[in-house]
């Protein structure tokens, strides 16, 4: 090799060398600059990791014995991602024939707002049950098995359509007990919530905490992802074979009465805990969104706890238990009805504006006397009398754990509106308002040697793999066991004396009905009635509380006539379900 | 200078193509060397990105799994439901038990239907807590002590 051309490779050698040089160098600078670390992160950040929101699966509702009343299914999201579709038409005929959308409308979406706006992904349905995603699937797959016959010819495609799974709230009783579970709205993924009931009584518990993870693309990076606890579950006291028999007597006697609505609740006086609360009128919570159909503005979604009226005649048994608590009557004590009292300046008569003559306290519940129940409140005085209904929770929620729940206040001596005759009109249930479950709290008492339970819906929450049981609370002692078994066998000797519609054979149960004027903008002059009945049984060792309200029957006003006899229908029912034998065997049983 | 070193360095003299060999296997060496990390780095890599789409995928699945659970729950109640189930008593000529239908007896000891349980009450600790091996949680240096504790005094054990 001549020296020139040894030189020349060595020029040549230098000169790569430094262009090799000079590409690092520039590759540092690069790499180093602040563009290229904005850049970095940039793509750490949007394609790392993806921000990802878990909610929690929502907690299941069950009844006593654990069979589900609200719990959650597998439906899907089915959308397009634009950017793989290859025949629109295919997919907005898809979306027509499978989804039941309009045509039209999908095509637009998924060709015209596309070029519009650039979005990516369109939702062409959500809440799309499992078979439709089958038939979606298996079209999808039977188009890509297709080959053109000619060169360009454009194949029908389902590329582009995807499905995301999630849950949704289901009812699966439907309707069944609806006015005491309420509804979730689950049309509204990112901010339903429970509404009435215990589903929003129990929102937060059942919602449990949705929480925010940064889940890594990168495969070296995946950890697993942090486990959501589900929200808790909870089971209610109610028994779901009382539900559904209370919701059918109250839909025959609402049907069979011509009444606005009917109520029923059925409680268990030991613990306060509610076997059954029907209200009508029922809404399938499947299909919630009708709420505002059903129950058109004012209708209460569960009158049992959502409206307040005059319970007339069945109040008796609070006055009448007062009196005889206060040691100022007893079930014998004689009283001449002149079938008129005048009180605070006005005259109170009979329900039959008859004068009944010579009479007892059993009597005078017997026949619903007013007059006789305006004295004896006259006898109590208006300080006792009051005490005693404060004592019974009149005028005070219950606070029983439901949603919605309203009060009427207690007029007392002294307030603005209050008057003397006041103590006589609400010694018979006028003129003094509450809630059927205030009603059956009071004369749960009764049925409880004295002492009143606080109602409730809730037996236990199962959160995190435990299940912590609700323990029943004693709220208070309006009167006294002994007052309490006295008026228990006041009100069922004064049943069985008038041969009641409402007695059944073989069970010895205390009741009483009521009928009540319903007041209007003038007073009481309409001819509808409210009517009532509140009973207990078996009277030896109560079992169960029944409250049944009637709203403005039109078959009769009487509660006697439209309302006992539906007691009696619940007690039949009640006893089966409750396997409860005639008292005649299960005194046998007890002794044996 | 020792008689071997001698002997060497004459040989090396005698035969240049002994350095060459020399500085060959050294090289071959260090590209062996470089080899086996790199490959032993990427079989690391394959599985830890393999195991990372693995817990990707036991994710999905768990998720998969977790509203099936819940579907099926919906399913079973729904095929128990009140309406359904009424149906297909009649479907099969049941009717309605009426209050002069039961027969009651007595049966010693019983206390009756039981309230729902749907887990254990609190203060119970029933749920067992899941048990990794230690194998899968020390460093190398800790199954090293480990093993040389345990060899040097029986009584330890193995530790995996």
């Amino acid at each position: 090799m001549s020296s020139l051309s040894f030189f020349r490779l060595k020029v040549m050698g230098i000169l790569l060398t430094i262009v090799g040089g000079l590409i690092i160098l520039q590759v540092i600078r690069i790499q180093n600059s602040a563009e290229a670390r904005s850049l970095s992160a940039d793509a750490i950040k949007n394609y790392d990791y993806e921000e990802r929101k878990i909610y929690p699966e929502r907690g299941s509702i069950f009844d006593r014995w654990g069979r589900l009343l609200a719990g959650n299914k597998e439906v899907y999201e089915v959308g397009v991602d634009i950017r793989y579709v290859k025949n629109p038409e295919t997919i907005a005929q898809m979306a027509h024939e499978i989804l039941e959308l309009d045509y039209d409308t999908i095509y637009n979406r998924i060709t015209k707002d596309y070029v519009n706006s650039n979005i990516q992904y369109v939702v062409l349905s959500d809440f799309v049950p499992l078979e439709k995603i089958t038939a979606i699937s298996e079209t999808k797959e039977n188009y890509k098995r297709l080959t053109p016959l000619n060169k360009g010819e454009k194949l029908p495609s389902l590329e582009g359509v995807l499905w995301t799974p999630h849950l949704q709230r289901s009812y699966p009783e439907n309707a069944l007990a609806s006015n005491i579970i309420g509804f979730y709205s689950y049309k509204d993924r990112d901010q339903g919530r429970g509404y009435f009931g215990v589903e929003e009584k129990y929102n937060d518990l059942l919602a449990g905490s949705p929480i925010i993870v940064q889940v890594p693309r990168d495969p070296y990076k995946v950890r697993e992802v942090p486990t959501v606890a589900p929200g808790a579950s909870i089971v209610l006291t109610i028994d779901k074979d009382i539900q559904a028999n209370m919701e059918s007597i109250a839909a025959n006697a609402m049907k069979r009465n011509g009444a606005t609505s009917v109520t029923i609740v059925v409680m268990n006086p030991k613990n306060g805990e509610i076997l059954a609360m029907a209200s009508t009128p029922n809404l399938n919570l499947n299909e919630y969104w009708k709420y505002g159909e059903i129950f058109p503005d004012p209708t209460p979604f569960n009158r049992a706890i959502g409206q307040t009226y005059e319970p007339g005649s069945v109040f008796k048994v609070l006055t009448m238990a007062a009196a005889i608590d206060a040691g100022v009557v007893t079930p014998d004590t004689p009283f001449l009805d002149t079938g008129e009292v005048e009180i605070g300046g006005y005259t109170i008569y009979n329900w039959d504006r008859n004068a009944w003559g010579p009479q007892t306290m059993t009597t005078c519940m017997q026949h619903s006397l007013n007059v006789c129940l305006t004295w004896v409140a006259q006898q109590l005085g208006p300080t006792r009398f009051y005490q005693y209904l404060q004592a019974f929770g009149i005028g005070r929620k219950t606070n029983i754990d439901l949603a919605g729940e309203v009060n009427f206040p207690l007029a007392l001596p002294g307030d603005n509106n209050w008057y003397p005759i006041n103590l006589g009109t609400n010694s018979f249930g006028q003129g003094v308002a509450a809630t059927p479950l205030q009603m059956i709290t009071a004369v749960g008492a009764l049925a409880n040697d004295g002492k009143m339970m606080a109602p409730h819906i809730l037996q236990s929450v199962v959160e995190n793999g435990r299940q912590y049981n609700n323990t029943p609370q004693v709220i208070g002692n309006p009167i006294s066991a002994k007052s309490a078994r006295t008026i228990s066998q006041l009100l069922a000797v004064s049943l069985e004396e008038e041969a009641s519609d409402a007695l059944v054979d073989g069970y010895r149960v205390a009741g009483k009905t009521g009928t009540a004027e319903i007041p209007g903008p003038n007073g009481y002059v309409s001819n509808l009635t409210n009517a009532s009945f509140v009973g207990w049984g078996p009277v030896d060792d109560p079992r169960f509380v029944v409250y049944i309200w009637l709203e403005k029957p039109k078959s009769s006003m009487w509660g006697s006539i439209v309302a006992a006899p539906v007691f009696s229908q619940v007690v039949q029912s009640l006893v089966v379900s409750l396997k409860l034998p005639p008292d005649t065997i299960r005194q046998g049983l007890v002794q044996k | 200078m020792t008689a071997i070193t001698q002997k060497l360095e004459q040989a090396y003299k005698q035969a240049p193509w002994r350095t060459q060999v020399q500085w060959s296997g050294m090289f071959l060496l260090v590209v062996i060397s470089f080899v086996m990390v790199a490959g032993l780095y990427l079989s690391i890599s394959a599985q830890a990105a393999t195991a990372g789409l693995d817990i990707q995928d036991l994710q999905v699945q768990k998720d998969e799994t977790t509203r099936r659970m819940a579907d099926l729950r919906n399913q079973l109640a729904y095929l128990t439901s009140d309406q359904v189930m009424e149906k297909r008593a009649k479907d099969l000529g049941f009717k309605l038990n009426r209050i002069d239908d039961p027969t009651y007896l007595i049966i010693p000891n019983y206390a009756g239907r039981e309230l729902a349980s749907m887990a254990p009450p609190p203060g119970l600790d029933m749920i067992p807590s899941p048990v990794l091996r230690p194998a899968y949680t020390q460093s190398l240096w800790e199954w090293l002590f480990q093993g040389v504790l345990s060899y040097s005094d029986p009584s330890l054990g193995a530790n995996q």
